[in-house]
């Protein structure tokens, strides 16, 4: 093991991106999110755990507001994202998701080109002034999508004509092309292959370098591998959160070891 | 290992099979220290070939562990306890196959030291000395079994008392061969077998750091009191 492994982990030591403190969610009755409390790190990948219907969903969409959309739904608590409230009434939801970016379960790609897939979010925040611009952001965000190699011949072909994984990697590059600060991803590799799953997790860890990255996922061993702390949901609980090692190896909750050693809990 | 069953019955059953391997191990080992001990106090010759001959099985149950452990964990990707259990039953059988070794060597002394002179009252000072070790072994083994870390730091502590009895035995054997050298070269074999039981009572002591492990999560830190000096024998002051 050299310092170097040992220092990327040392994850404490970046600022804080997203701090959630006392949410609760509510869908008309339903108590679905019990007073969670979370602090979200910069350019780390943040894993939510747990079993399905656990609140992790629901947890993750209340970043973006994207349950604001939901009539029943209601949030309340504090969360902030660089210490502003993202639920105060002057936060435009549009701007919020430019900096909030999220890709979804199954791969979501427009009935258009692989090109206006990416470059629709730049176009209508109007990041490009003119159309070498927005070839330039559409270049790199393939790029970090880990896709441009595979689509660059064929810009212009539809989306929708893609395979799966590379279709996922497609809507990863969409959800990067507005330079959002903070990624959040609800079982992204869940459609997947294998091979398209470890694509992706590498893509994760590049990612990384740059934003905030939210996982949700299924997968425990998907957590183990790309993320750098965890969160284990229950319930509508956060019942532990630490960094992932510590999670895997020597949990101090006992749902948590109860969950992850694939006792029933 | 918690007391709640696997959603997969086939990963308690893995479990389970490497659990049973590894407390065979130890009962083979035990009865080496033993009969070993035994076979040099009554200078049965017979009895310490058999020791011998037995360490086959439990270099043979080391080696099942070790790919029954590699397979566990490519297979099933064990987590937290189970995860830790797999590291300490790996670390646990290294142990115990060490402890197989010395029994084996005190076997090998045993039939050279039949043929010669027998030193006043060392082969039952040894047997004594081995039947603390045994028995903490023992203990290891049930702190193991019930991921008892409190019985585990018992065990750790009576390390100790084997090394005094080490250190006296040393003393001894020095006095017997400025008496007589011709009991030099007995004296020899002597001291080597009890220094072996020395550090097998060393392997039982990582034995029970490695069940504080598994049951804690974490390692002990706190400095034992070594009582082995043995190394500074013969320093003026």
């Amino acid at each position: 093991m050299n310092d170097m492994r040992i220092l990327e982990r040392d994850v404490d030591a970046n600022k804080v991106k997203i701090s959630a403190q006392n949410c609760d969610v509510y869908y008309g009755d339903t108590h679905a999110i019990k007073d969670v409390s979370v602090d979200i790190s910069d350019r780390t990948v943040t894993a939510f755990i747990g079993p399905s219907g656990c609140g992790k969903s629901t947890f993750l969409r209340c970043l973006n507001r994207m349950n604001d959309t939901i009539d029943v739904c209601r949030v309340t608590g504090d969360i902030r994202l660089d210490d502003q409230n993202i639920y105060d009434s002057r936060v435009d939801p549009v701007q919020l998701r430019a900096k909030v970016g999220m890709v979804f379960q199954k791969p979501n790609p427009f009935p258009k080109s692989i090109y206006d897939n990416v470059a629709y979010g730049p176009r209508i925040h109007g990041l490009a002034r003119n159309k070498a611009d927005l070839d330039e952001i559409v270049e790199k965000a393939l790029r970090r999508g880990a896709i441009w190699d595979e689509v660059k011949d064929r810009l212009h072909a539809p989306g929708t004509g893609l395979s799966g994984g590379q279709q996922q990697r497609l809507c990863i590059a969409r959800a990067v092309a507005t330079e959002p600060e903070v990624l959040l991803m609800d079982e992204p590799c869940s459609a997947l292959d294998p091979i398209a799953t470890l694509q992706v997790e590498e893509l994760i860890d590049e990612l990384r370098r740059d934003y905030s990255v939210v996982i949700v996922t299924h997968s425990m061993q998907q957590a183990a591998r790309v993320s750098q702390k965890t969160a284990f949901f229950h319930l509508g609980s956060l019942v532990e959160y630490g960094e992932t090692g510590q999670i895997f190896t020597n949990p101090k909750d006992e749902r948590t070891e109860s969950y992850i050693t694939g006792r029933i809990g | 290992m918690s007391e709640q069953q696997h959603i997969l019955t086939s990963f308690d059953r893995d479990l389970e099979a490497i659990q049973a391997m590894i407390m065979k191990m130890g009962g083979l080992v035990e009865q080496a220290i033993i009969d070993a001990a035994i076979s040099l106090e009554r200078r049965d010759e017979e009895l310490a070939e058999q020791v011998r001959r037995n360490d086959r099985a439990i270099d043979e149950l080391e080696e099942r562990i070790n790919e029954e452990c590699a397979r566990l964990l490519a297979l099933r990707a064990p987590a937290a306890s189970d995860l830790r259990t797999v590291l300490t039953v790996m670390k646990i059988s290294a142990n115990l196959e060490r402890i197989g070794d010395y029994a084996k060597n005190l076997g090998k002394r045993t039939s050279v030291l039949v043929q010669m002179q027998p030193i006043d009252g060392a082969s039952g000072a040894i047997r004594r000395m081995a039947i603390v070790v045994e028995d903490m072994l023992k203990n290891a083994l049930d702190a193991y079994v019930t991921r008892d870390a409190e019985l585990a730091a018992a065990v750790r502590v009576r390390d100790h008392e084997v090394d005094q009895m080490y250190n006296a035995l040393f003393r001894e054997f020095l006095t017997f061969m400025m008496e007589d050298p011709r009991n030099i070269t007995a004296c020899m074999h002597l001291h080597f077998i009890a220094k072996n039981i020395e550090r097998m009572g060393d392997h039982v002591t990582s034995i029970v750091e490695q069940v504080i492990y598994l049951s804690t999560g974490e390692m002990p830190d706190d400095d034992r009191n070594k009582g082995d000096n043995t190394s500074y024998a013969g320093k003026k002051d």
